[in-house]
């Protein structure tokens, strides 16, 4: 028995790895000099589904990545593909992977028709009929000529998606794809990457900060924060678990609202809003089918709700989980929260 | 084999490599309309631009500066990889990287050898216009042993090419960059060249009293006469027609040359050490 086998019952309740799951990483730890990129990620992708990898910039889903690819050493921890162990020197596994790392980097010189061709060259051996179909597939057959480097990035974007999909791959893994593609491309990727999953049976892992993106694709998502995944799990799920209340009263009821408010969910935090046009907003963490009970409690307190609006949405979810800055709509705009009591919410810009 | 193919498709859809065959084959055409007009071709006292002797002018392209723009193109054409980030693409695909690279410097390898064998036409006939331009006969480049003189210098000088390419070409994977891989393989080649001059200055001082009845008692081979660039410079000095060719000067009146079979082995080392760094170098790193 090897020390690493050893060591391995110490990693607290890592989840099981089983042939469902497309991607799974158990404790894996990177570091960068001192850094720590990642501090025992634990990751189940499930075959077949669209997985929605979160998180805010630097929180190590590009280095997560990067791994699942061979591009980087894992420190500790281990990586299973489609069900078996995945090593640095395991490279045939990746023949099933296609993958957009970062930016798509290409041959500026050649066309993009050409970079296709010298990247099939590499990897699994690749039919070069397929390359004027992903071309075709990704919208970029009439441009498939020109240099690269006379491309827009979204054009760059586009070439990037179909570069992971020439080798029709089993699992794609991609990286902020939807960066720099107009309304058309990114309906058109949808699209694309719904019938890679729905129609072939295919799995795709997409990282990205466009949460409204990801909402409308995913139907697993895993939130990651400083190295870790704080929460993983079907989509409709998080969202139902993590629904929310908006609720508008007159400022000057506000501090009596808010301890009403503060009961239907204690542990989740409460914010409001006493200045500028959204003046006397909460954003209550409870679940939607829960506004009519808000309702009645406010009114027989004598409160009168000018507004109520059930929902539950990724962002909530994120920013909660993350405590990201980018609650720009929860906020307060000013120093008045305090006495609301809660979490106070990070400063405007943190962590962007 | 299709990776071969691939490499070979980029390089010739690059514009640094028509850029780079280019300078040299202006400068040999130009240098050799300015001797030609001179009068610098008559070394065999003959009155003609005689071969195999006139080889050494095309050596001098061909190996000599040739030599350097193989170091810096061959830096180029693989850091590049790393510049512009494709080589992540490959690597991430489930390629070998040892394939990767190899590939790369075959692909290299058969550039180079066209190269020289155009070079070498251009030369042989840029050297007959230069006879018929300035009225000096030109003997046929075939003449008595001309044929395998044309091929022995070919021959020799080629593996000299590749290992100064490779010098280039592992020093850009180990530094991931073409810019840096350039750079260094072209300190690399002059700082050589003035650290040779510098310890046969020295090698020379400690000679002074070897003058004996017999004139001037050579030293060596020394040390620093295996050093990469230097011992190219033996073997192609061991081609027909080049003994006074490159990396000639000072020492040659003072140190051995080193025999062929020697440096011939020495090239071939440094060729295979070279290329064994960038193999170990692109296996060990993590690309960012």
């Amino acid at each position: 028995m090897t020390p690493d086998t050893v060591a391995q019952p110490a990693v607290p309740a890592q989840p099981p790895v089983n042939a469902d799951l497309a991607v799974a990483t158990r404790g894996l730890v990177k570091s960068y000099g001192r850094h720590k990129a990642l501090v025992g990620l634990d990751m189940s992708v499930p075959s077949g589904k669209v997985y929605g990898f979160l998180g805010p910039n630097g929180s190590g889903k590009t280095t997560a990545l990067r791994l699942l690819t061979g591009l980087l050493r894992p420190n500790a921890g281990t990586i299973a593909l489609f069900g078996t162990a995945y090593t640095w020197h395991d490279r045939k596994r990746l023949f099933r992977v296609g993958s957009l790392i970062e930016t798509p980097s290409f041959y500026p010189y050649m066309s993009g028709y050409e970079n296709l061709l010298v990247l099939s060259a590499a990897g699994p051996p690749t039919d070069k009929g397929r390359i004027s179909q992903v071309l075709d597939y990704v919208g970029m057959g009439g441009r498939a000529k020109d240099a690269v480097q006379t491309y827009s990035l979204g054009m760059k974007q586009r070439l990037g998606i179909a570069a992971a999909m020439v080798s029709n791959p089993d699992l794609l893994l991609l990286d902020e794809p939807a960066n720099g593609l107009d309304p058309g491309g990114m309906v058109a990727m949808r699209e694309t990457l719904r019938y890679f999953t729905r129609q072939l049976g295919k799995t795709v892992v997409i990282s990205s900060h466009l949460l409204h993106e990801v909402e409308q694709l995913a139907d697993v998502v895993g939130i990651i924060d400083s190295g870790r995944l704080l929460r993983e799990g079907d989509l409709q799920q998080l969202l139902d678990d993590a629904g929310r209340v908006k609720v508008r009263v007159a400022v000057a009821d506000m501090t009596r609202a808010a301890e009403i408010l503060r009961r239907f969910a204690p542990d989740r935090p409460l914010y409001g809003i006493d200045s500028g046009e959204q003046a006397g907003q909460f954003t209550v963490g409870v679940a939607p089918a829960r506004s009519a009970e808000i309702n009645k409690a406010l009114a027989d307190a004598g409160i009168f709700a000018m507004g109520l609006e059930p929902g539950s949405d990724l962002e909530s979810l994120f920013l909660e989980l993350t405590g990201s800055g980018g609650a720009v709509h929860d906020r307060p705009t000013s120093t008045s929260l305090a006495p609301l009591g809660g979490p106070l919410p990070p400063s405007p810009g943190a962590g962007q | 084999m299709r990776l071969v193919r691939a490499e070979l498709l980029k390089m010739r859809r690059r514009t640094a490599t028509y850029v780079t065959f280019a300078v040299a084959l202006v400068l040999m055409v130009g240098l050799f309309l300015i001797a030609g007009a001179a009068g610098a071709f008559d070394i065999s006292g003959l009155g003609l631009i005689e071969f195999p002797a006139s080889y050494a002018f095309i050596n001098e392209f061909c190996f000599g500066l040739g030599g350097l723009l193989a170091v810096v193109y061959a830096a180029v054409y693989v850091g590049a990889d790393w510049n512009w980030g494709v080589v992540r693409n490959v690597v991430a695909r489930g390629e070998s990287r040892t394939n990767y690279l190899l590939a790369k410097g075959v692909a290299l390898a058969i550039v180079l050898a066209i190269a020289v064998v155009v070079m070498y036409a251009v030369g042989i006939a840029t050297l007959y216009v230069v006879g018929w331009l300035f009225n000096v006969p030109v003997a046929s480049p075939l003449r008595a042993n001309g044929l395998s003189d044309l091929l022995t210098n070919m021959l020799l000088g080629y593996p000299v090419l590749l290992e100064r390419a490779a010098l280039g070409f592992g020093v850009a994977v180990l530094l991931r960059s073409q810019i840096a891989g350039a750079v260094v393989g072209i300190v690399l080649f002059l700082g050589e060249s003035i650290v040779r001059l510098i310890l046969t200055g020295l090698a020379l001082g400690g000679s002074v009293s070897s003058f004996g009845d017999n004139g001037f008692v050579q030293k060596g081979p020394e040390w620093f006469q295996y050093l990469p660039i230097s011992v190219g410079d033996y073997v192609i000095n061991s081609a027909p027609g080049n003994s006074l060719s490159i990396g000639g000067g000072l020492e040659q009146f003072v140190l051995r040359p080193v025999p062929l079979p020697e440096a011939l082995i020495a090239v071939f080392i440094y060729l295979a050490l070279a290329t064994l760094v960038g193999v170990v170098a692109i296996n060990r790193q993590e690309i960012a």
